[in-house]
């Protein structure tokens, strides 16, 4: 096997870039077996400090480790100085801890978190020499696996892979580095290895399926050839406490977006708000238990001399022993200067109450996110939250002494009125008046409301996955009835490009035909187009000409609830029965409650999946 | 001990891979080394609390150290040896610290006393043979003042304060070897590769800066420089 080594040519391209920590390797608690039989390189395609502090990457790069004979190495997508750089010098895209050209791996795992990465993904395999398309690949070519966020609609990327894996990878990647190797012991031909992944429960192998489209264009289907199966279903650990999640991990030297240690407390979340796509597809709730969190939190912090940890999950003061973990680590960590962050807090006083027990002196400011500024239209999308709820909780954080809040919205949702709009600003003024009152007079001044408002976007696998997404022109109106709604003074407010929302909306819900743009987009010179200024938004137009896809065909249009999908065939156990039951439930503003705590709602996983919601980390039966 | 701390000085280097750092992330490499070595690090009063550690004069991005200091402040007594042992086995190899001793709490702090810096910067190119290279130094040193554009902003550097030492220019194997020595003052200090650049762009020389190490950092004392420990 091929062992190149590029760090004599690498290093001379460091003095002309910016930020060359972002090359060099050689962190606290990276290490690479350069002798393991098996190699496997992970890549985030996005800057490395964006990519670092993923915990998806970091949960596999220790899984893959841990194997016998197989070791993972990390990458990331060079920037935009240091590719030109490397292009000139004729240096291709490399591993971190051995410097090696990720086209000498057996397997190069790419992770797609956001719509707007699939440009990088094709910068990434371009910069590797490796084919963009997984049917002009060959034997000499490693497999190219995706994963993350947006597996749950692969078609837009689905021809640039070889494989993609559904789901929660920490099990399955054991299966799947088991099935090549296999293959390859065998002398299989690369076919027969994509034919042998597929039958690894919860890997998609794209090349395996063909997308039917009647004469006048729609779609009928994508279907499976040979014996690839008809739905490939996600996969899931049932108790997270048997998994131990990387404890000592990478410590970056630069400052990265999260620089503090993470945990994962709990995955999943069944308060069941409609517009979410994460809600849906990490069903069901599974918690750790308080004992394993405290140690790995405790472990975390020796290991890696970070001075904050973070309890992260999709909704954390959930954590149904959230109380007694951040008593026990209040106790801990006390006199260590160490402190514990939360991300976004249940809005009511539970909420605060934590945000209470970590916070130490220094109050930063807190965040909720409300979603929308009508009871209505809050139960229209099932965020059951009460005004009574977020003022209540403004009243609290604001007593304890409290002076920033930050609150999220979103426009465009279904049903959404003009009233409802203002409806954001009224509530926002309410906020801001709650938090005056309870404010000593000589504190006011250092009052911050801040609101970030998003644009709608209509994923798959939920309720709302029917529904068209509100047209540009009509979110900008909708931002001016918004603004106008907004107190004069007092508030910082932000929203989002109403083109980029456009375009997250057709890739989010695009057949495989926007592969096709994707590619166009990346030829036109896109790349980096999460970073606002590496985004043009005129290359992707001409790219939707050039390949004749009609973007708004895809995002503006509502759909019917009996004609194919374009992700009919990836399933995340949650049944379309629910999904269409719960949208009609939107329409008439009828609310849902959390299977964690009230009964059961039906949606299916648990009994699909074989699996069941996991709370305090006893299986709740 | 004026409020019960200890005040230990590390010297460490900052070498191989990790001269690609930045001087913020040197600070937070060696920060959370302290906390892995649980070192007993005290922690600032006020609002923000902090470990209580500081840092001598900044390095830039590329530029290797030899004798870098940091200091930080302990609650409890430790031996200086036990100290350097623990805080080795959790530094990255490329900062590794090389010895430790505890100063007085009167002394004054790396910033203020540390004003000497010795650099050696190898140079290659076409014309960058030690000949060449030390008579456009000297000319340019020759005019005993620089004056530079920074940010946007002019700076003139008063040459005969900055540069204490006469410059020396050694051939080597790719090129040559440029030893100068700057005095660093609160009012900035001179970087090496700016009065070079300045020098080759004078003598329109064929030459370029490949790598910077500063070999030393040292106090000025009334018998002579010194290592501030």
């Amino acid at each position: 096997m091929t062992r190149t080594d590029l760090w004599s040519r690498v290093e001379p391209l460091l003095a002309g870039v910016e930020r060359p920590a972002r090359y060099i390797d050689r962190e606290w608690g990276a290490a690479h077996d350069p002798d393991a039989g098996y190699q496997a390189v992970l890549i985030y395609p996005d800057a490395y400090e964006i990519g670092q502090a993923n915990q998806a990457i970091a949960i596999l790069y220790h899984a893959m480790n841990a194997l016998p004979d197989t070791a993972a190495e990390r990458a990331y997508l060079p920037w935009v100085d240091m590719s030109a750089a490397m292009r000139a010098a004729g240096v291709p895209l490399f591993s971190l801890e051995s410097c090696r050209p990720v086209r000498e791996f057996d397997l190069v795992g790419i992770t797609v978190p956001y719509e707007l990465t699939l440009t990088n993904v094709l910068e990434t395999l371009d910069l590797a020499g490796i084919p963009l398309r997984a049917t002009d690949r060959d034997d000499g070519d490693p497999i190219v696996i995706g994963g993350g966020p947006c597996v749950y609609n692969p078609e837009p990327f689905a021809p640039f892979f070889d494989a993609i894996l559904i789901g929660e990878g920490e099990e399955a990647v054991a299966e799947v580095v088991a099935a090549h190797r296999g293959a390859k012991d065998a002398g299989l031909s690369r076919h027969e290895t994509l034919a042998a992944l597929a039958t690894v429960p919860g890997v998609y192998v794209p090349s395996l399926y063909r997308v039917l489209r009647s004469d006048s264009g729609e779609l009928l289907g994508v279907e499976p050839l040979d014996a690839a199966p008809a739905r490939v279903a996600k996969r899931v650990v049932a108790d997270l406490d048997a998994v131990r999640p990387p404890v000592c991990g990478i410590v970056p030297f630069m400052d990265v977006v999260h620089d503090r240690f993470g945990i994962e407390v709990l995955r999943g979340c069944t308060r069941g708000c409609r517009f979410c796509q994460a809600g849906m597809v990490y069903r069901p709730v599974r918690e750790r238990n308080a004992d394993s969190i405290v140690r790995d939190v405790m472990a975390g912090l020796a290991c890696s001399g970070y001075d904050e940890v973070s309890l992260t999950s999709l909704s954390t003061t959930d954590h149904s022993q959230l109380e007694e973990v951040l008593r026990r680590l209040g106790r801990r960590l006390e006199g260590s200067g160490v402190s514990v962050s939360l991300p976004s807090l249940r809005v009511d006083a539970f909420g605060v109450e934590m945000a209470r027990l970590v916070s130490s002196g220094k109050k930063s400011g807190l965040t909720f996110a409300p979603e929308a500024g009508t009871q209505r239209m809050r139960d229209v999308i099932n965020k059951n939250v009460t005004e009574e709820d977020l003022l209540g909780s403004v009243q609290r954080a604001f007593d304890a002494g409290w002076r920033r809040v930050k609150l999220y919205f979103m426009i465009g949702l279904p049903t959404e009125t003009d009233e409802d709009i203002a409806g954001i600003g009224r509530l926002v003024s309410r906020v801001l008046h709650t938090a005056r009152e309870v404010t000593p007079p000589s504190a006011r001044g250092s009052i911050r409301v801040a609101v970030s408002v998003s644009t709608f976007v209509p994923k798959a696998q939920t309720p709302f996955q029917w529904d068209p997404q509100i047209p540009a022109e009509e979110v900008r109106r909708r931002q001016g009835v918004l603004r106008e709604s907004m107190p004069r003074k007092g508030v910082d407010l932000h929203w989002h490009d109403s083109e980029i929302s456009f375009l997250e909306g057709v890739i989010a819900r695009g057949g495989r035909e926007v592969a096709d743009v994707v590619e166009a987009a990346w030829r036109g010179g896109a790349v980096f187009d999460a970073w606002t200024e590496q985004f043009r938004l005129q290359r992707w137009l001409d790219a939707f000409e050039s390949t004749g896809v009609d973007p708004a065909a895809i995002a503006n249009v509502e759909r019917d609830e009996d004609a194919p999908l374009p992700w009919d065939h990836i399933s995340a156990a949650v049944s379309p029965r629910y999904l269409r039951a719960e949208r009609a439930k939107a329409l008439s503003g009828v609310t849902t409650g959390d299977c964690s705590f009230d009964g059961c709602t039906g949606c299916d996983v648990c009994g699909e999946l074989g699996v069941d919601i996991v709370l305090g980390g006893a299986s709740r039966g | 001990m004026a409020n019960g701390e200890f005040r230990l000085r590390v010297r460490y280097g900052k070498t191989g891979r990790l001269r690609w750092l930045s001087h913020l992330e040197v600070i937070h490499t060696l920060e959370r080394s302290l906390r892995r070595a649980e070192l007993p690090y005290a922690i600032t009063q006020g609002f923000s609390p902090h470990m209580k550690v500081a840092f001598g004069p900044a390095l830039p991005v590329g530029t290797a150290g030899l004798e870098e200091y940091l200091e930080v402040w302990l609650t409890r007594y430790t031996t200086a040896e036990d100290a350097l042992a623990r805080l080795i086995a959790a530094t990255p190899e490329g900062l590794a610290p090389e010895e430790a001793v505890f100063v007085g709490e009167r002394e004054p702090s790396l910033g203020a006393a540390l004003t000497i810096a010795r650099y050696e910067i190898a140079v290659t190119g076409k014309e960058a043979t030690a000949l060449q290279v030390q008579a456009a130094l000297d000319s340019v040193i020759g005019e005993q003042t620089l004056a530079v554009v920074h940010k946007g902003k002019d700076k003139v550097y008063d040459l005969t304060r900055c540069l204490p030492e006469e410059a020396r220019v050694s051939d080597s194997e790719d090129g040559s070897v440029i030893s100068l020595t700057v005095r660093m003052g609160p009012e900035g200090s001179l970087r090496p590769e700016v009065l070079i650049r300045a020098a080759f762009a004078a003598a329109s020389l064929d030459a370029s800066v490949a790598t910077t190490t500063r070999t030393a950092t040292l106090v000025e004392t009334k018998e002579g420089w010194a290592r501030p420990m």
